[in-house]
């Protein structure tokens, strides 16, 4: 469990359901971290805030330690040094489902799917915080859990259709195109009511078609209040959609700031985009 | 609806056979073996939530059917409680028990864990055995009858087909809701079972002990069922046709292995032939299972039909409805 970190601003107990007022000030944020694996520095000294209604883009070559950076966040690593914060709440120990109930959902570089399942569960599996039926409940089939499961599935059917996989919500996930894949794990990650979510390369391996598709969505869950980090090496695609971009090489942020500064720095274009 | 219709009528056959079974069975043998199967299915019915749906290989259970066994013959028969009390605490010991093993056990990734449950069979089994006062050793104990109205065969198999439906109707509850597919993530995919918040240990910790509970309460029918029981009577061997009857139904699936442990105790009995050959026939019916069938005999028509006429998978292209979308992700929870 966390420990709760009392900060001179910002509440020290931030409910788990935000209230609008402070649904401006929400942040996940990453501050002065080091991760390192053995003797390999994966991360020193990496600092990145993540506002609700932002989508942040987070680029750089292969190793520069942006997945690592994402799994501190999601809460799969934990940091040697520094802090992981949600709302001023210190998150750098806590498991990974405790971050799910606060609202961090998350994808992942090869989607991860139960491959048997049909679309719609795959989907519906994403509410698991949000589901009151413990164990017990749900074997007595209490008439209220029934009504709550149908609530949450009928919630994940919305959501299957708002990213367009409503043709296919009783296909088996093994039987999905990839594009497919990648769009059903952002409805499950939807399906958690996420404040923030993190994906890892969702325009990898989409055609061009399906890319542009990918960034409205990604807009429409922006202006849903909804904070998006988005880690992924079109940079063309992350230029266009995202509203700040860092920048990591070997394990450091070498620039932060609004899309055209990020495409236009020096050393960005040196280690990464290329002249 | 109609799929929820097909499943209404097909619960309405299956009660209704359930229950007339003692008219049409033809001699006491058979009303016999369907009471086997029915106590051996309340086992099954919560050890397939920790096999077939959480993917934990347990193969410890007759250790669990033994201590429900004893315990019921132990404080029914030489203690002399009302075989109901005794029965549900059969149940409750199982279920502690099931704690006891799942609480270091359940940590242990696929193959280590399996260990574990099989020494806990084995440590069962020896300690049966040596504890002569209580158990009565190698000699064994009388199983307790159950009071009338159940101490008849067609009583007693009433009362073991109650059972059987209700944990049944427990298991299928837990299946379909979201507490299952929960579970199946525990078992296909433990990272994004992680991501959205399932507390891995502690679900199949829970599952683990409920399959406990039915195991205590089976052994306690079991013992009566046998109306004597030896160490012998739990061999080893009972744990791995458990398994067996689990995935040869297949994973996921109710229906399956009902039908596996049906098939798997009845065919044996019923062909005398087969009843020669053993262990040989589970084998032998398992390697055919797993080569040919490996989604289960539960799904066997499914697959055949899928074979015959493969379904045409249609690349339709993704199309988002936004306002849809935006609609769903509302204001913010």
């Amino acid at each position: 469990m966390s420990s709760t970190v009392s900060l001179p601003v910002g509440p020290a107990f931030a409910p788990p359901v935000a209230a609008s007022t402070q649904q401006a000030a929400a942040t996940l944020e990453a501050n002065d971290i080091g991760k390192h694996f053995g003797g390999i520095h994966a991360l020193e000294g990496v600092s990145l805030q993540l506002r609700a209604g932002e989508v942040h883009g987070l680029i750089g070559p292969n190793g520069s330690g942006k997945t690592t950076l994402l799994n501190l966040l999601s809460g799969y690593y934990q940091p040697n040094s520094g802090v992981i914060r949600l709302d001023g709440e210190d998150l750098s120990t806590a498991t990974v489902q405790h971050r799910s109930r606060l609202g961090i959902a998350r994808t992942f570089q090869k989607p991860r799917l139960l491959p048997t399942l049909p679309v719609l569960d795959n989907a519906v599996l994403g509410a698991w915080p949000h589901a009151r039926a413990g164990f017990l409940a749900t074997a007595f089939g209490l008439p209220w859990v029934g009504r709550e499961d149908r609530a949450l599935r009928a919630r994940a059917v919305e959501l299957l259709h708002g990213v367009g996989l409503g043709h296919v919500l009783r296909r088996r996930a093994n039987l999905l195109s990839h594009a497919e894949q990648r769009f059903l794990e952002i409805a499950r990650g939807l399906a958690m009511r996420p404040r923030f979510i993190l994906l890892d390369e969702p325009a990898g391996g989409l055609t061009g078609h399906e890319i542009a598709n990918l960034g409205d969505v990604i807009r429409t869950l922006r202006d849903g209040g909804i904070g998006v980090l988005l880690v992924e090496h079109h940079t063309d695609f992350v230029f266009r959609v995202c509203d700040r971009v860092t920048t990591l090489n070997v394990g450091r942020v070498i620039k932060h700031g609004a899309p055209d500064e990020v495409r236009n720095d020096a050393e960005v274009i040196r280690v990464y985009l290329g002249a | 609806m109609t799929a929820n219709l097909r499943t209404g009528i097909a619960l309405a056959v299956a009660l209704l056979l359930v229950a007339t079974l003692p008219r049409w069975a033809g001699d006491q043998y058979q009303l016999h073996l369907a009471a086997l199967i029915c106590v051996y299915w309340i086992l099954i019915a919560g050890l397939n939530l920790v096999v077939g749906y959480t993917g934990q290989l347990s193969i410890g259970h007759v250790g669990l059917l033994a201590i429900g066994a004893y315990a019921f013959a132990i404080l029914a028969g030489k203690m002399g409680w009302h075989p109901a009390a005794a029965l549900i605490a059969a149940g409750a010991l199982g279920g502690l028990c099931g704690l006891a093993l799942g609480l270091p056990s359940l940590r242990l990734p696929g193959f280590y864990f399996a260990m574990a449950t099989m020494a806990f069979a084995l440590i069962v089994g020896e300690i049966v055995l040596a504890q002569v006062g209580l158990t009565g050793g190698g000699v064994g104990l009388p199983g307790p009858v159950f009071p009338a109205p159940f101490d008849t065969p067609h009583g007693f198999y009433y009362l073991v087909a109650a059972l059987a439906v209700l944990t049944t109707w427990l298991s299928w509850n837990v299946a379909r809701r979201l507490w299952g597919i929960g579970l199946m993530s525990i078992r296909d995919n433990p990272v994004a079972a992680q991501a959205v918040g399932v507390p891995l240990f502690r679900a199949k910790l829970t599952v683990f002990v409920f399959s406990g509970i039915t195991a205590g309460i089976a052994g306690a029918t079991f013992s009566s069922l046998q109306s004597y029981i030896t160490p012998d009577t739990f061999v080893f061997e009972l744990s791995l046709f458990f398994f067996v009857c689990i995935i040869i139904g297949g994973r996921g699936s109710i229906v399956g292995p009902f039908l596996g442990t049906v098939v798997l105790t009845a065919l044996p009995e019923l062909v005398a032939p087969l009843a020669k050959l053993g262990n040989f026939f589970y084998g032998l019916l398992l390697l055919v299972v797993v080569l040919a069938v490996p989604e289960g005999i539960g799904r066997m028509v499914e697959v055949v039909i899928e074979r015959v006429r493969p379904r045409v998978v249609s690349n339709e292209p993704i199309e988002p409805d936004l306002p849809r979308l935006a609609r769903a992700i509302g204001a913010p929870s």
